[in-house]
């Protein structure tokens, strides 16, 4: 009996359709709809970040206002920061678009670990609620998001706030770490046949890299979180002086997570601009080996360089030098990157669409905030300006330009993928050109006024300094930065219910994801593609020969839920695997961790280790179904 | 559509703005970039030379961008620019880079260090102490054993070495027009010099996150001529000579003023606090109004930092400020 | 370029660890940084105290934790062994490979709380830095040692009624996380008791 391309696609909908409601959305284990999860997730906490911001640069607009006290400020700068970072760039880069969109780019029906997804995202949800029920409680995080000891320890904030920082930031940690081992072994094993690791998207090399940084990274802070939970609440002295302990002990394993944590939180942008840069100048990436590398590089070196954020606190002049030295190193991986972009601009044919100009945007903004990170290897210069606006100035030239913009010109790139639908152009380009505008009258003064000597994170400044000006200028930008961003987000929602139907490739894109329909049906790909370059989408001979496969009923995987498992290095077949489809195990595992994490703020040990062993036995009814055998 | 057009001259008008804005900025004692000893003048020169390099750099991307928009919607080149940007991306930065870290890294540093204890200059320096609070400064000059608080006093053109340490939470001594600031944290002494190439008042401020009112912990600097220096080092040294029985009633649990029974050194040294230009660590200015809203409402100025609310009667509070702007 | 179909696995490949395994490495790898830092921690602060252990701690006993130790490292034989036996698919061989790790295992764990109650006795976790760390260390690694062994014990459980793939991934990821305990355990033994041998 022969069986039609219609009957196989039918087959293949019937094995990967969603369970309907809402139901379906809290036990799904699909990619895309956890992706989209993390999507509007991390915009509500991007939201609480923003008024967070505002309410901060308010308070700021004049000396010595008094709108917001210093117990409230602080609370809101701590929070602020470790939302931004912790709530909104990683989950939005790596949750958001690393989720959706790398088992698209690799070939591929889902992640790894489907499951496992799923987890790591309700218990994102979970460390959020607990953040923000903390700070609505009066118990917000108020030692700053790299929150110094003595300062964070029992004697100096005796209530709760510390405990939240640690607790959130322990789940949010826990979930990250998840993301990032689904992330690699995706990417390691489950690439399309012909995907060997030099075929492999930018895009790919980008979020690999920010993944194993992220592993390496994180038990560095979980360590020092587990730390300052046992000096607070148990009574011991890691960071206690007069015990034998160190309060730069603190800094040095903070700081090892933190360094690479900021690379971590680019690199994913950079990944983004190096797939919009192709696609809107039709040109292959220049130099791809090198930005290949790059990417992964700059990942590793930035390992080496976390003590650059202590120049300040008495450390001998050798240990400095060897991490002024290194912080040279790390410079390079970017700069190659920086003119790998630029002149692939120049060689290409440039389309100016509203994704290429958040692109151009970013390359500005990085650039402007990765030359004042060099003037920071320069140990005198950084001893001035540490602690200063001046270094606020730097890292938000930085998160917000090569971090945020490269994020909003992806969601405008792939908005036609995700919705099916085209967004309004024009309203595009207002919004970036606000934001241009709004962000650099917001950040560049901050150079200024911190070079004119004002600290960091005060509440209020005295009125005869001459920051007043600029304070001022400052919170208008962050006003209009504010607008700009109500008008993409308007955009993105009008476009979505009025928007032009967008079909498989509007803008030709370079990689697989354009080679299917939007948005995507569940099972992705109805044959796995086959693959022979980093452009798979430009293959025009392979996209024939996969719908003569599709004919031929080849590699289509349509007797389960199926998802082939590639060799390491080349790509080869090795195998078959069945995958996990819509589970309650990963919520309901999520809950029990976000109560073992509650009833640790208030040091109900009993009931943690009792909640220990429920969580024990929720994984056991996780691992009680096996997969169906081949 | 004009976008890099108008893109650089947004650019230009930002830097010619930024410039026509520093000159607000000139005089509040806390510049960076008016420097007044060698230290702070080698950084700020620096500055000066990175901003150029840096502005030229930026220039380059900006170039490279703007000549992306000329080129739009004319057909691609395929002549591989790998070379530009091994040129660009690698060997240029790798000279500019290295020619910084060897500058600032390995011949700046030596200046703005504190000279190593074994060294003549660190024999010849004056050495001064300074404890951090939550929120104010401890000054004492070992030689004489004065104790003050919120102002440091130093002979012009003469090196000090201050020891820093903390007796709570770490802050941060920072000094901008003399040189780089220093950490203070508990159980640890760090070392920072300042040198004053000229006599003036240079302003401080705590630069390390320190609690409810780190934006209110400054201090002051007085770099005076030596006679001058040395004769107010004398005065401080010397006892005060009124005591008050409501001051030892209500205060002398947390203030000293040595000469009198008030030996509690919990918060700053009082025995001479006429004489000092503020109060509250800088917060406010130290006149008689002051004096008597500070003591009067201390949580209502300063509000979280340590001295309690003291629930005096108008008349108390007065005695009490008239006293202490006795203590000159 | 051969048709690659389901039907035909390339012929160049081999699977040489399904993506369970894998799981399970990523897993190892981030405990053993989380390991790592603990241990750095500890040698932080031995070399910013001048005593250490500190005035009227005694420095740890080394025979008893040595010998268990000893035992530990030795079960590693039967777990590779069990991997190799599962993979042969002789489930009876594999069972009683896994028993006696278990077993093994097991008793490492009790007489290892066993002398952590009894180091309570002389000094608390809250009385210097060095008990601090010293305790949280072995905890931490202790934890992990109990882990291992419910995961011995759950395989156990499933392998009763024989093999299937998903199984023997698991008797493999199981017993790379066995080496990986024993190899962080050799890390955190020398290091707490590393006073001993100064």
């Amino acid at each position: 009996m022969t069986t039609t391309v219609t009957e196989r696609v039918d087959r293949l909908e019937r094995m990967w359709v969603e369970r309907p409601g809402v139901l379906g959305w809290l036990t799904t284990t699909d990619h895309k709809r956890i992706g989209l999860l993390y999507f509007w997730a991390t915009l509500v906490f991007f939201g609480a970040g923003g008024i967070e911001a505002l309410t901060m640069r308010t308070q700021l607009i004049e000396p010595n206002a008094h709108l917001v006290g210093p117990t409230l400020f602080n609370e809101l700068f701590s929070v602020h920061g470790m939302t931004m970072i912790f709530w909104f760039i990683i989950p939005m880069t790596t949750g958001a678009f690393g989720n959706y969109l790398v088992p698209l780019m690799v070939g591929a029906r889902d992640l790894a670990f489907p499951r496992l997804n799923a987890l790591s995202f309700w218990i994102f949800l979970a460390s959020g609620i607990f953040l923000y029920v903390g700070l609505f409680s009066g118990n917000g995080p108020n030692a700053g998001w790299f929150d110094y000891v003595p300062l964070a320890s029992k004697v100096f904030d005796p209530g709760r706030n510390i405990e939240i920082y640690t607790l959130s930031l322990i789940l949010n940690g826990i979930s990250s770490t998840l993301t990032s081992a689904n992330l690699i072994v995706t990417i390691f094993k489950l690439r399309a046949p012909g995907m060997s690791f030099n075929r492999m998207p930018l895009f790919c090399f980008a979020f690999l890299a920010a993944s194993l940084g992220l592993l390496f990274a994180l038990p560095s802070l979980t360590a020092d979180l587990v730390f300052l939970y046992l000096d607070r609440n148990v009574g011991t002295h890691f960071f206690d002086v007069a015990h034998g302990g160190s309060t730069l002990l603190w800094q040095h394993l903070f700081w090892f997570f933190g360094h690479p944590e900021v690379y971590i939180l680019i690199v994913p942008a950079f990944g983004i601009a190096t797939e919009i840069i192709p696609a809107f100048t039709q040109r292959k990436m220049i130099a791809f080996p090198l930005v290949a590398i790059a990417e992964l590089l700059v990942v590793f070196i930035g390992f080496g360089v976390w003590a650059h954020h202590m120049f300040a606190t008495g450390l001998p002049s050798t240990t400095l030098i060897f991490f002024a030295g290194a912080t040279a190193m790390v410079v390079i991986p970017s700069t190659i990157q920086v003119f790998a972009w630029s002149t692939s601009m120049i060689a290409g044919r440039p389309q100016f669409k509203t994704p290429l100009l958040f692109i151009a945007g970013f390359i500005f903004m990085f650039v402007v905030g990765g030359l004042t990170g060099i003037m920071f290897l320069a140990i005198p210069f950084d001893q001035q300006t540490t602690d200063t606006y001046f270094v606020i100035a730097h890292f938000h030239y930085i998160i917000f330009g090569a971090a945020v913009f490269p994020i909003f010109g992806g969601m405008y790139y792939w908005f036609p993928k995700v919705t099916g639908k085209l967004y309004f152009e024009r309203p595009g380009q207002i919004s970036f050109w606000i934001l241009m505008v709004g962000t650099n009258l917001l950040f560049f003064p901050m150079h200024i006024v911190g070079l004119l000597g004002m600290p960091r994170r005060v509440y209020t400044y005295p009125a005869n300094m001459g920051w007043g000006s600029y304070n001022l200028v400052e919170t208008i930008g962050g006003y209009i930065t504010g607008i700009g961003i109500l008008v993409l987000f308007a955009n993105l929602v009008v476009s979505y219910f009025r928007g032009a139907p967008a079909g498989h490739d509007p803008w030709h894109g370079p990689t697989l994801e354009w080679s299917i329909p939007s948005p995507p049906p569940e099972y992705n790909f109805a044959t796995i593609p086959v693959v022979s370059s980093p452009y798979p989408n430009w293959d025009h001979g392979d996209r024939e020969r996969d719908g003569k496969r599709l004919a031929a009923g080849e590699d289509v995987h349509d007797q389960g839920h199926q998802q082939p498992i590639s060799a390491l290095i080349d790509g080869w077949r090795v195998g078959i695997a069945d995958m996990p489809h819509s589970s309650p195990w990963p919520i309901l595992t999520a809950f029990v961790l976000c109560m073992m994490a509650t009833v640790l703020v208030v040091e109900k040990f009993v009931v943690a280790g009792f909640l220990a062993i429920v969580l024990l036995l929720t994984l056991l009814g996780w691992h009680s179904k096996e997969p169906q055998e081949q | 559509m004009k976008q890099s057009g108008d893109r650089i001259r947004g650019a230009r008008l930002v830097v010619l703005g930024g410039v026509a804005f520093l000159a607000a900025g000139c005089g509040n004692g806390q510049n960076a970039l008016q420097p007044h000893s060698p230290q702070a003048g080698s950084i700020a020169t620096l500055w000066w030379i990175m901003l150029g390099v840096s502005t030229f750099g930026l220039a380059v991307v900006v170039a490279l961008l703007v000549a992306s928009w000329f080129r739009r919607d004319r057909e691609g080149r395929e002549r591989p620019a790998t070379v530009t940007v091994v040129v660009l991306g690698i060997a240029v930065p790798v000279l500019v880079i290295a020619a910084l870290f060897s500058y600032s890294d390995i011949f700046l540093i030596r200046g703005t260090s504190a000279p190593s204890p074994t060294s003549l200059v660190a024999k010849r320096a004056l050495k001064i102490t300074v404890v951090g609070h939550q929120f104010w400064w401890e000054v004492r000059y070992p030689s004489g054993d004065v104790v003050t608080a919120n102002e440091i006093h130093i002979p012009v053109r003469t090196p000090v070495v201050v020891s820093v340490t903390s007796s709570d939470v770490i802050h941060s001594f920072w000094v901008p027009e003399l040189n780089r600031k220093m950490d203070l944290e508990p159980g640890r002494t760090n070392q920072v010099e300042i040198y004053a190439s000229k006599a003036g008042k240079y302003r401080g401020q705590c630069a390390e996150f320190c609690g409810l009112q780190h934006a209110h912990m400054a201090f002051y600097v007085f770099a005076d001529p030596p006679d001058v220096f040395a004769r107010w080092l004398r005065d401080e040294a010397r006892p005060a000579t009124r005591t008050s029985q409501l001051f030892l009633d209500r205060c002398s649990n947390c203030h000293r003023i040595q000469g009198t029974p008030a030996t509690a050194q919990v918060g700053p040294d009082l025995t001479h606090v006429g004489s000092r230009t503020t109060l509250a660590a800088g917060t406010i200015t130290n006149t008689l109004a002051h004096m008597e809203e500070w003591i009067a409402h201390p949580q209502a100025v300063k509000p979280g930092n340590q001295m309690p609310e003291l629930h005096l009667t108008d008349a108390q509070v007065h005695e009490l400020a008239t006293y202490l702007e006795g203590l000159k | 370029m051969s048709e690659i179909t389901a039907e035909t696995l390339d012929p160049r490949a081999r699977e040489r660890f399904p993506i369970g395994w894998w799981g399970a490495a990523i897993l190892i790898v981030s405990e053993s940084v989380l390991f790592g830092m603990m241990i750095g921690t500890y040698f932080y602060l031995r070399f910013r105290n001048l005593r250490w252990p500190p005035e009227g701690v005694p420095k740890p006993h080394v025979l008893v934790p040595l010998v268990v130790l000893g035992c530990l490292i030795a079960t590693a034989v039967p777990m590779q062994l069990a991997s190799i036996a599962g993979r042969a698919g002789r489930l009876r061989p594999t069972r009683w490979l896994l028993v006696l790790s278990a077993l093994v295992g097991a008793g490492y764990f009790g007489v290892e709380v066993w002398q952590f109650t009894q180091d309570l006795h002389t000094s608390t976790p809250q009385r210097d830095a060095y008990d601090s760390i010293y305790y949280t260390l072995l905890a931490a690694d202790h934890a992990h040692v109990a882990v291992a062994v419910l995961l011995v014990l759950w395989l156990l459980w499933k392998l009763r009624h024989g093999f299937t793939r998903y199984r023997t991934t698991a008797l493999r990821a199981i017993v790379f996380f066995w080496h990986a305990v024993i190899v962080l355990t050799i890390a955190v033994i020398l290091t707490t008791l590393s006073p001993s041998f100064t």
